[in-house]
């Protein structure tokens, strides 16, 4: 080995062991991700298992390429899954030909709506605007709203075909399980999700409480089918998979017949897009701040809309990023697009030669596999730190409850609404303090916030007779500012203070920044006109 | 608290929740499978037909119905006594679907009302005879929503949805829509009782699976088998008040006396909703083809078509519920409008009254 070191000059023994922890890393991704693009195609989406296979395979490989991020990792995601069973539920039956043909179109058109989001530079940028308690909100409500919807599978029961608001199928699927449900199929369910929960206590076991969940639903279903029989206890089972091979093309359903049906889902598709769009900006700007870096949220918007564009065409769920796997990619320590490269490659060896075993996979445990990650989505970490600001917790609860209590494109509209309501309440209300007859501004003086400030100067100008306006931490002044200050600056009754005169606005101390070249910057002299 | 020990709290009280939770299904279960057991006590109206078509549990079944009909009768596979059972309790859901016979309406209809939101609806109202209405002779009425000729279409495609509909599915687009609440699972008793009944009256009325008959659906009355003179609301408002009023009240709302109800309501909450096909704004040839045949009670088929689709346009005009497809906004609005509307109707209707009687001369005014 070292000879040959020599010879070509590569630390090998380097590389060999880089490329051994890639590619342990890439199986255990693969092996993380192999029950999820199951059970997201079959229990969420009502579209054969390979739809979500190919999602962890093709997704995962597009993304990988597009996407600069090295933790970056897509693939099939809950809630776009979900968004599609939902979608496309009163449209067609699940797992027929025409549903599993407008899965595609609803891709192929999240796809296309990305896109535009790309190309067009604002509303890509808007994406930016969607705040932290918006996100959490939508999540948690999400990770409800995947409990609920598991509920009717866990219990072995047919799934609903048409749509009612979330919480009334919640509360008839629950009361439907408990008294209609097939026990043997809750059994099942139950034995994966106590599995599922004792794993996870453990650290070091944590990431693989899926997988052993999965394999003891599926020994006792194994165990029921051998001393009862299958056609007794009526356990749906994945089937088979062995139409699945490298590739498999398909084409999104768009003719004169179906375009009604197609016009019906653009809600859907629209819905489908921005959920994907907003996990995936987030979950990037949340984990290239822990990896340390950056990685421009415009280039997770292209790969993410070229990958939904391709995908329809090889029989796949769309993709976006999974925090969650990316998280383990992370906790894993290798920052590498091999290794992300690897897990897809992984998981198709893996479908390839245990196609039988995957096969025999009870639907109550996937469904219990969907209740866990549902129930994971809410954190009450992630929840805390939203309740200790009121504002915060307004737009949290009515983001939470608008995912409950509307559908998935209300929740969605709503969320945007809130983040723009949200981010335009904060700069409208900037932070006035009273000492005296000081006036103290702390945030931006602009005709939004233009009410809020004239009121305070106002009580000030009766109490006092005369004010100081300090703008020493005042950040951005528009043109009506401006005017205002002209006249209330004619009126004599105002001395206006800057207590950063002669130095940088933004105080960094940079010299360069500090010299007469930066003065001369617009803000500056717009202050100087007054 | 160390963390493992919270840790473990934490795992125990699921684990706890999880155990509770199998408890309860097992209890649920093992009370149902006790019902299923228990002997059927029918209303009068079942016992009355189940009687006159010889249900009782043996190996072969002959209806009498045919035999009295045609002379003959081929023996069909009988029914065992969980078969009876489920039979009797689905004509009991259909004939009294709000329990109020029943002495245990939770364990007795298995909670059909659970299904439904108002406090009106009964599956006898459309279904009219309990699913099988006939003359004063025996024999079946046309266009009269017959359950025994619709389970013999038992997976039909939708004509307006184009889906493949099984009987079952049907049934929950009345739980949903025409009874405005939500629909059962498909594996629920109430469904498979009610498909047990539905499928035994075919057996006694001798129909064929696939077959079209006469008492199957609604006999649909579109615009064109009238005079050619438009749906008027004015009319349809002066027919009703002369036809309808005197039991489906001024409002259309229902009436109800002595804590029993008289006729159900055709507007407001316990109504059917804007989802429903006999919502004349949604399809506008159901409801006139439903009055048309099955209305009024006893003078069935004296209305006119133009008359009948008068009569739907203006109760198609009143408020009822939203759909749930619809969602909570439109739910909203309707849900005000039903609220707000009654009291100015009646308030306009007063002042128009004494507006009248103040113009007239005052010896035609008594």
């Amino acid at each position: 080995m070292k000879s040959l070191e020599a010879v070509l000059k590569l630390p090998l023994r380097k590389h060999w062991s880089d490329l051994y922890g890639n590619l342990t890393v890439g199986l255990t991704l693969a092996l993380v991700t192999l029950p999820q693009a199951v059970a997201f195609s079959v229990t969420l989406a009502g579209v054969p298992p390979h739809f979500g296979i190919y999602a962890a395979v093709w997704g995962v490989l597009f993304c990988a390429m597009l996407n600069p991020s090295r933790v970056f990792h897509g693939g099939p995601n809950t809630a776009m899954s979900a968004t599609i069973g939902v979608t496309l539920l009163p449209t067609a039956p699940p797992f027929g030909a025409e549903y599993m043909g407008y899965a595609l179109t609803l891709g192929l058109m999240a796809g296309l709506i990305q896109l535009m989001f790309y190309l067009i530079r604002p509303l890509g940028r808007m994406l930016d605007l969607i705040s932290e308690p918006v996100i959490n909100g939508m999540i948690c409500g999400i990770g409800l709203f995947l409990i609920f919807k598991s509920l009717t599978t866990f219990g072995g029961l047919p799934l609903n075909t048409e749509v009612e608001w979330p919480l009334w199928i919640a509360w008839q699927s629950l009361l439907a399980v408990v008294e209609v449900g097939n026990v043997h199929a809750i059994e099942v369910g139950l034995i994966t999700l106590i599995t599922c929960v004792i794993v996870q206590q453990f650290d070091r076991l944590r990431n693989w409480a899926i997988l052993l969940g999965i394999a003891a639903g599926t020994l006792y279903s194994e165990y029921l089918s051998a001393t009862l029989g299958l056609h007794n206890t009526l356990i749906e089972q994945i089937g088979n998979l062995s139409s699945i091979s490298l590739v498999y093309p398909s084409v999104p359903l768009f003719n004169q017949e179906s375009m009604p049906d197609v016009i019906s889902i653009v809600p859907g598709a629209v819905t489908l897009a921005l959920l994907g769009l907003f996990q995936t900006v987030a979950a990037m700007r949340r984990m290239t701040r822990k990896v340390g870096g950056f990685t421009d949220s415009r280039k997770a918007i292209f790969s993410d809309a070229v990958s939904n564009c391709l995908l329809p065409f090889l029989s796949s769920l769309p993709t976006c990023a999974s925090f969650n796997r990316m998280w383990l990619v992370h906790k894993l320590g290798i920052h590498s697009k091999l290794a992300i490269v690897s897990s897809a490659l992984w998981l198709l060896l893996l479908v390839l030669f245990f196609a039988k075993v995957i096969a025999i996979i009870p639907m109550p445990a996937m469904a219990a596999v969907i209740i866990l990650l549902g129930a994971n989505m809410i954190n009450w970490d992630d929840i805390k730190p939203h309740l200790n600001d009121r504002r915060e917790a307004i737009v949290f609860l009515a983001s939470f409850l608008s995912v409950l209590l509307l559908d998935l494109f209300g929740a969605v509209i709503v969320g945007s609404i809130l983040a723009f309501g949200y981010s335009k309440w904060e700069q409208a209300h900037p932070n006035i303090s009273v000492r005296g007859k000081v006036l103290k501004i702390r945030g931006n003086l602009y005709y939004g916030s233009l009410p809020v400030i004239e009121s305070m100067y106002h009580r000030v100008i009766e109490r006092e007779g005369s004010a100081v306006i300090d703008l020493s931490d005042c950040y951005y002044i528009d043109r009506e500012g401006i005017r205002w200050l002209a006249a209330v600056k004619a009126a004599q009754k105002v001395d206006l203070a800057d207590r950063r005169k002669n130095e940088n606005r933004r105080g960094t101390g940079d010299s360069k920044r500090a010299s007469g070249k930066r003065r001369d910057r617009p803000d500056r002299r717009r202050r100087s006109e007054f | 608290m160390s963390t493992t020990a919270l840790k473990l709290a934490r795992t125990t009280l699921l684990l706890l929740v999880l155990a509770g939770f199998y408890l309860v299904v097992t209890q649920q279960h093992k009370h149902r499978e006790d019902i299923r057991l228990t002997t059927v006590t029918l209303t009068p109206g079942c016992a009355e037909k189940l009687r006159r078509y010889g249900l009782v549990s043996s190996d072969r079944y002959r209806s009498p119905y045919v035999l009295q009909r045609t002379g003959s009768t081929a023996p069909l596979r009988g029914y065992s006594d969980e078969d009876v059972r489920a039979i009797q309790r689905g004509c009991n859901i259909i004939d009294d679907t709000q329990g109020k016979q029943a002495k245990d309406t939770g364990n007795e209809r298995w909670n059909a009302t659970r299904f439904i939101r108002g406090t009106h609806t009964s599956c006898d109202h459309c279904h009219q005879g309990i699913g099988d209405k006939q003359d004063g002779h025996g024999n079946r009425m046309k266009g009269s929503l017959s359950l025994g000729a619709s389970w013999v279409m038992a997976d039909m495609y939708d004509r307006f949805t184009g889906m493949l509909l099984p009987f079952e599915l049907r049934q929950m687009q009345c739980f949903i829509n025409s009874s405005n609440g939500y629909k059962p699972n498909i594996a629920d008793d109430v469904l498979r009782d009610i498909t047990a009944y539905s499928r035994f009256l075919s057996a006694a009325l001798a129909l064929k699976i696939g077959n079209h008959y006469d008492e199957q659906g609604i006999d649909e009355i579109p615009a064109s088998d009238t005079p050619k003179q438009g749906d008027d609301y004015v009319r349809g408002e002066f027919v009703y008040k002369q036809k309808c009023q005197v039991c489906h009240g001024r409002q259309a709302f229902g009436l109800e006396a002595n804590g029993q109800l008289v006729a159900p309501a055709l507007a407001g909450p316990n109504a059917w909703n804007t989802q429903s096909r006999n919502y004349f704004n949604y399809v506008s040839t159901i409801l006139p083809g439903f009055i048309c045949r099955n209305m009024p009670l006893g003078a069935e088929n004296t209305l006119s078509n133009q008359e009948c689709r008068d009569i739907a346009f203006y109760i198609g005009n009143l408020p009822r519920p939203a759909g749930d497809r619809e969602g909570p906004v439109v739910a909203l609005q309707h849900q005000a409008l039903m609220t707000f509307m009654p009291p100015l109707m009646r308030l306009t209707e007063s002042t128009r009254k004494s507006g009248v009687s103040a113009a007239l001369p005052p010896e035609r005014n008594q």
